[in-house]
């Protein structure tokens, strides 16, 4: 066993210092591979008990520090000749020397007269500069001062070995200096196409394909400025000319562009959600920087990318830092909580760029995700490096990969060590040489090593790769284990590596396994994986599976864990059960904060949280909420942290909500929720599901039982039984009926395009019943979430249909948003208040707050007055005034 | 200026008649050259400036005081061609790599582009507001580098003849030039006493090498490899630096340069010289390694300001001042 094991590792070794880009690329230390060659009872670095969570530092890109040679003096022998061999680039050269040359061969299309002969090498003295003004001498000559230092550039690199690279930095520094030429005069449209206009007739065929290549690197960073600019010019020309040219200019090279495409990354194993943290509050006005938006589009490749933002606060700007920070960090955990009640069984990965890295270690701490990558890390702070005793991040669990510039200002790789040593979590570290905080190569880098930014992002994200590759494919309760199983974890992490790589191997192979079950076999160390086959599951089925699963460890597990699995394995069965288990799912993702209100009022907030969190009072009750997780998370362990945490907070008149709370809570798992039940909440649900199904057939299913308070009992027991083994009592069931309605609603934005890898099917027959028109759109919206603008708007088209039901008819929401209040459906269904005073003995709620998670506009569609200004303001409670984060007293 | 002094010229070449040049020949074998006169080539009328053997081994180029710039054979001495075009004194010339032009720099404030087989010039590079002193091609050959009296360096576009950039942080004459064997860096040496090394592609100073006394750097060329740069002094000096380290590694004396810029080499087809003029009418071979000087080149009658090396072959071209106004071509079995 130990000798195939090493044999294992050996392959194993062997694959990723032979094969990868990765290796091929960079210069790396590769001291963990050298000891699995050695010996096949060589220990790894994690082999002693004791051994800190720190895996061995990467380096990428770090060039050796050369040995200080003291006594070179006379002794030894001085070779003046031998020319020390460049490596061979590690693109290919023959293709991107073609593509360099682009511009060059293409140059004829920007010609405005191509019959006329170019302009002869001498063409400075024949620029007849009469009539032009002191602006325009001056724009010219700065362009020609900007070309001639890219002539110099390319003459001196011709015939270099890296001269693609060196290219591409030359015509970068070019653009750079056209563009601040260009900005020196405001883009001043009518200035800037004389410009291009007097270029293009005067410039000798190599300026002009230099010329060119600047506006081709330009147009991809200023695509409007550059299309105004030549706007003249593309009159002037030849249709076809301009195509060409147009063509060319959409089309910016880069040297390893054909590597980087052929070595596509893989997808990860269990297909995760990749949450995207954000690291400061976005705006549409200053949109994320490309940079993000690069590396945005570079994860999707490894799996499903939802990135959160977090938006400020309208006309917010006395937000304070705290409370801006406090927002990323709830829009990230509520996005994380939503994530699990939705698929239960998805991996969840964050990662984020510095502020947002730091977010996203916080968020670790108190809620379950798979794996946290943080690119760049704020480790020095103005108070000195942070992982003081008392900084939470210590007690992250979660395996985190850390990835910093060697010449980061925001962190230094030795401090990051000491850092490192310190936390419990397992984690990594990537130093990546010469960069920033960014992670962007100098430029003296690039040309010192022949490299390009892709390069070295492709090598990052391959280190990405690695290290959740790693991750995932290990046990589910490796990374939730006590602490006393960390030792015996850490002892088998060898074997682990071997696993992950074969389990990679599968995946690689291309045709992924028709179903988990396929990949048993692949998996060596038997059943003990087999839950961890069942966290990462494929988008197939995994009924078989899971339910094996579920019954191996059903000794072991809570009742929560108990919960996932029945709804699991109801899922499997397949009927409309599953519907309602999936309903029961749901109950758990709906954050109800539950929020001290003066006596007197009489409102009932339903407040899911929110993306935006732009209350104040549930930035309130965050920043509570965070207190109380850091201490108890690492005691708790992880079983606590994977519990999705259900918050109500019902704002009922007075204190009454207190005593309803009393027996729900103890339906939530480990107390960690408040139910406060209401009649209220009731009535929506009822309503909804009624007059405009809405809801899915579960919620038909309370429309037969409609008005007896029994029944309603029954319903809900029936409705809640099986996720929660009938534990719940009747009082919990009717904030649970509450919370179906944001499920439904909430679900239909994003549940009811079913998300190509959701673990269950469970969604798609509320989305039937629900018709969007729109599917696809939602699905847009889904997977940027509540990011960006733009891309919500699909949703507020799928949600202002669901204003109009199937047949045409508004639906109950609609109504109830419409009319503004609960008392006036209270009253509207006298059964139904009539339940409600059974129930909880209170008054009907006067109104009643909806916050939807996600995007201003889809609130704002919801809303029939059409408020756009405010995101996350309830249309519903016209009552109360816009701005009311802390609730005023209902009139 | 600084490298001329004579007269008239005449083409030709008078071969010496075969001797083995010294006594301890034997010994000499392993560890010493055995360079005897083979061809003395008369023809300048003036002093001799410069001489450059081309890329190929085939030619050899000598400039002079005289104005012209004279091709000869580089075996045989044998007279090919003469450059005319310049209205005063050339004081270099460099070969481009393959062999087929020449790039000239003169007291006249420009420098030349010769094409080698018409004998015709095909460019006059105008920009420098004094002498040009120095000048060589890049290895692609489609830059020409240059230095002047007017303190600046100047690059230059071969295709078009422009000047691309104007390097200007000497404070004094810059005496010489020179590309590293991949391109991408300049070397420069001024009277100011300061080395420069230059990135070609921007024109960014990298570097400035300064001794501790800083003598007038009187000459400075990169070794083959690019790695090293030897630098001549006015101080009787030759120093072999390491410059990416700043680190002078060797120290090469027992020659005479105090006055005039003096061409130094590296000899590599044979053992591995520093070869040298000296303003004692001998020309210098030092052992690279052991700094020992190995020979000393006895002929010339006059100051020997420049000092070649044959690509391939065991030859050394020499050319002195104005007493002499000759240039001798020195041949070697090690």
């Amino acid at each position: 066993m130990a000798h195939r094991g090493g044999e294992r590792d050996f392959q194993t070794s062997a694959r990723r210092m032979g094969t990868s880009l990765l290796f091929q690329l960079s210069v790396h230390e590769r001291e963990l591979d050298l000891v699995f060659l050695d010996h096949s009872y060589a220990k790894p670095w994690s082999a002693h008990p004791d051994a800190s969570s720190a895996r061995p530092t990467r380096m990428l890109f770090v060039t050796p520090r050369r040995q200080h040679e003291s006594t070179i003096e006379s002794d030894v022998p001085i070779d003046v000749e031998t020319v020390v061999s460049t490596p061979v680039p590690l693109y290919d050269n023959q293709k991107a020397r073609s593509v360099m040359n682009e511009c060059e061969r293409h140059v004829i299309f920007a010609r405005t007269d191509a019959d006329a002969p170019p302009p002869p090498e001498d063409w400075e003295e024949h620029v007849n500069r009469t009539g032009w003004t002191l602006a325009q001498n001056k724009l010219f000559n700065k362009i020609l001062k900007a070309l001639q230092s890219d002539r110099l550039a390319r003459l001196a690199n011709e015939g270099a070995c890296n001269e693609p690279v060196l290219r591409r930095v030359a015509v970068d520094k070019c653009a750079r200096r056209v563009r601040q030429a260009l900005a020196s005069v405001s883009w001043d449209t009518k200035l800037i196409q004389w410009l291009h206009t007097t270029l293009v007739e005067t410039l000798s065929l190599p300026m002009l394909a230099a010329y060119l290549d600047a506006l081709q690197t330009l147009k991809g960073k200023i695509p409007t400025l550059i299309d105004r600019m030549l706007v003249s010019s593309n009159t002037k020309t030849g249709a076809a000319g301009a195509e060409a040219l147009s063509l060319l200019l959409k089309r910016p090279w880069d040297p390893a562009v054909g590597v980087l495409s052929h070595n596509k990354p893989s997808k990860l194993p269990g297909s995760p959600l990749i949450l995207i943290a954000s690291s400061g509050p976005s705006s549409s006005v200053f949109p994320t920087s490309r940079r993000h938006r690069f590396w945005q589009s570079q994860l999707s490749c490894l799996g499903k990318v939802v990135p959160v933002a977090t938006h400020l606060l309208p006309g917010g700007s006395g937000a304070g830092v705290l409370q801006c920070l406090e927002h990323m960090v709830g829009a990230l955990r509520s996005k994380v909580l939503e994530i699990h009640s939705h698929f239960p069984h998805k991996p969840i990965v964050l990662i984020g760029w510095n502020t947002g890295a730091l977010v996203a270690c916080h968020v670790s701490v108190m809620e379950y995700v798979t794996a946290v990558v943080c690119l760049g890390f704020p480790l020095l702070t103005v108070d000195g490096p942070r992982g003081d005793v008392d900084d939470p991040l210590l007690d992250m669990k979660t395996p985190v990969l850390f990835v910093i510039g060697q010449n980061s200002l925001q962190c230094h790789p030795e401090a990051m060590e000491d850092f490192r040593e310190k936390i419990r979590a397992e984690n990594s570290l990537v130093v990546v040489g010469g960069a920033d905080d960014n992670l962007r190569i100098s430029k003296a880098k690039k040309k010192s090593e022949g490299l390009t930014q892709s390069m070295v992002d492709r090598c990052i994200q391959d280190e990405i790769v690695d290290f959740l590759t790693g991750v995932l494919t290990r046990t589910e309760g490796h990374v939730g284990s006590e602490p006393r199983d960390q030792d015996a974890e850490k002892k088998k992490k060898p074997r682990d590596v071997a696993r992950r790589d074969l389990a990679f191997e599968v995946s690689e192979r291309g045709s992924r396994p028709a179903s988990p079950a396929a990949k048993l076999p692949a998996s060596p160390s038997g059943s003990e994986d087999l839950s961890s086959v069942s966290s990462s599951p494929t988008s197939s089925p995994k009924t078989k599976v899971t339910t094996v699963a579920s019954s191996q460890k059903s000794s072991q597990i809570g009742s929560t864990q108990l919960l996932k699995r029945h709804v699991q394995r109801t899922e499997a069965v397949l009927t409309h059960r599953q519907a309602q288990a999936q309903f029961a799912a749901f109950l758990k993702q709906n954050m109800l904060v539950r929020k001290a209100l003066p006596p007197g009022t009489s409102s009932c907030l339903f407040v899911p949280i929110s993306s935006e969190q732009t209350e104040e009072a549930e930035k309130e009750e965050l920043r509570v909420q965070l207190k109380r997780h850091h201490p108890s998370s690492p005691l708790a362990g992880s079983k606590t942290c994977k519990r999705p945490k259900i918050k109500v907070s019902l704002i009922s008149q007075g204190d009454a909500a207190g005593g309803p709370c009393a027996p729900s809570s103890g339906a939530a798992p480990e107390g960690e929720c408040l139910f406060a039940c209401d009649g209220a909440p009731v009535f929506v649900s009822r309503s909804s599901a009624s007059e405009g199904g809405v809801s899915a057939s579960q919620a038909s299913s309370v429309v037969s039982s409609s008005a007896s308070p029994s029944a309603l009992h029954t319903l809900q027991s029936r409705l809640v039984a099986p996720s929660s083994g009938g534990s719940l009592p009747g009082a919990a069931s009717a904030s649970s009926l509450l919370q179906g309605l944001s499920f439904s609603l909430q679900d239909i934005s994003s549940k009811a395009s079913g998300l190509p890898a959701s673990p269950s099917p469970g969604p798609a027959p509320q989305a039937a019943s629900v018709k969007l028109p729109t599917p696809a759109q939602s699905l847009g919206a889904v997977t940027t979430g509540a990011g960006s603008i733009v891309r919500a708007v699909p949703v507020a088209t799928a949600l202002s249909s669901l204003g109009a039901t199937p047949g045409g008819k508004p639906t109950a929401i609609h109504q109830l948003l419409a009319n503004g209040g609960l008392a006036k459906l209270a009253s509207s269904l006298p059964g139904l208040a009539q339940i409600s005073n059974q129930a909880s003995g209170l008054k009907v709620p006067t109104t009643i707050t909806l916050t939807l998670r996600g995007q201003p506009s889809r609130i704002t569609t919801l809303s029939p007055v059409g408020t756009g200004a405010a995101p996350s303001e309830e249309p519903a409670s016209q009552v109360l005034p816009s701005n009311s984060q802390r609730l005023p007293p209902a009139p | 200026s600084w490298r001329r002094e004579r007269k008239p010229p005449s083409g030709n070449a008078k071969a010496e008649p075969a001797l083995p040049s010294s006594a301890n020949q034997s010994k000499a074998v392993s560890e010493k050259p055995n360079y005897a006169l083979k061809f003395t080539l008369e023809g300048h009328t003036e002093a001799v400036s410069s001489v450059k053997f081309s890329p190929n081994g085939e030619w050899l180029a000598s400039s002079s005081a005289d104005k012209v710039i004279i091709i000869w054979g580089a075996y045989d001495g044998k007279y090919e061609k003469t450059l005319k075009g310049h209205n005063l004194e050339i004081s270099d010339v460099a070969w481009s790599s393959d062999s087929s032009r020449l790039v000239s720099a003169s007291d006249d404030k420009t420098l030349k582009l010769w094409d080698v087989r018409s004998g015709k010039c095909l460019k006059t590079l105008k920009g420098h507001s004094n002498y040009v002193f120095c000048c060589n091609f890049n290895p692609p050959s489609n830059l020409i580098i240059s230095g002047s009296f007017d303190e600046s360096v100047k690059i230059w576009e071969v295709k078009t003849g422009k000047c691309l950039k104007t390097l200007s942080a000497h404070s004094d004459p810059v005496s010489a030039v020179h590309f590293n064997c991949s391109g991408s860096l300049i070397v420069s040496g001024s009277y100011d006493g300061v080395c420069r090394i230059w990135d070609a592609a921007s024109g960014q100073c990298l570097k400035a090498l300064v001794d501790d006394d800083n003598p007038p750097v009187s000459f400075v060329k990169f070794s083959p490899n690019g790695k090293y740069i030897l630098i001549a002094t006015l101080d009787n000096t030759l120093k072999l630096w390491d410059y990416s380290r700043g680190r002078c590694l060797k120290t090469y004396t027992g020659h005479k340069n105090e006055k005039y810029c003096v061409f130094a080499s590296f000899s590599v087809t044979g053992g591995k010289w520093i070869v040298s003029g000296s303003e004692d009418n001998l020309v210098y071979i030092w052992n690279l390694q052991t700094k020992e000087i190995v020979q000393k080149l006895q002929g010339h009658t006059d100051v020997v300001i420049s000092a070649a090396c044959h690509p391939t072959e065991n030859i050394i071209a020499s050319a002195a001042l104005g007493n002499d106004k000759t240039v001798k071509l020195w041949m070697s079995t090690y």
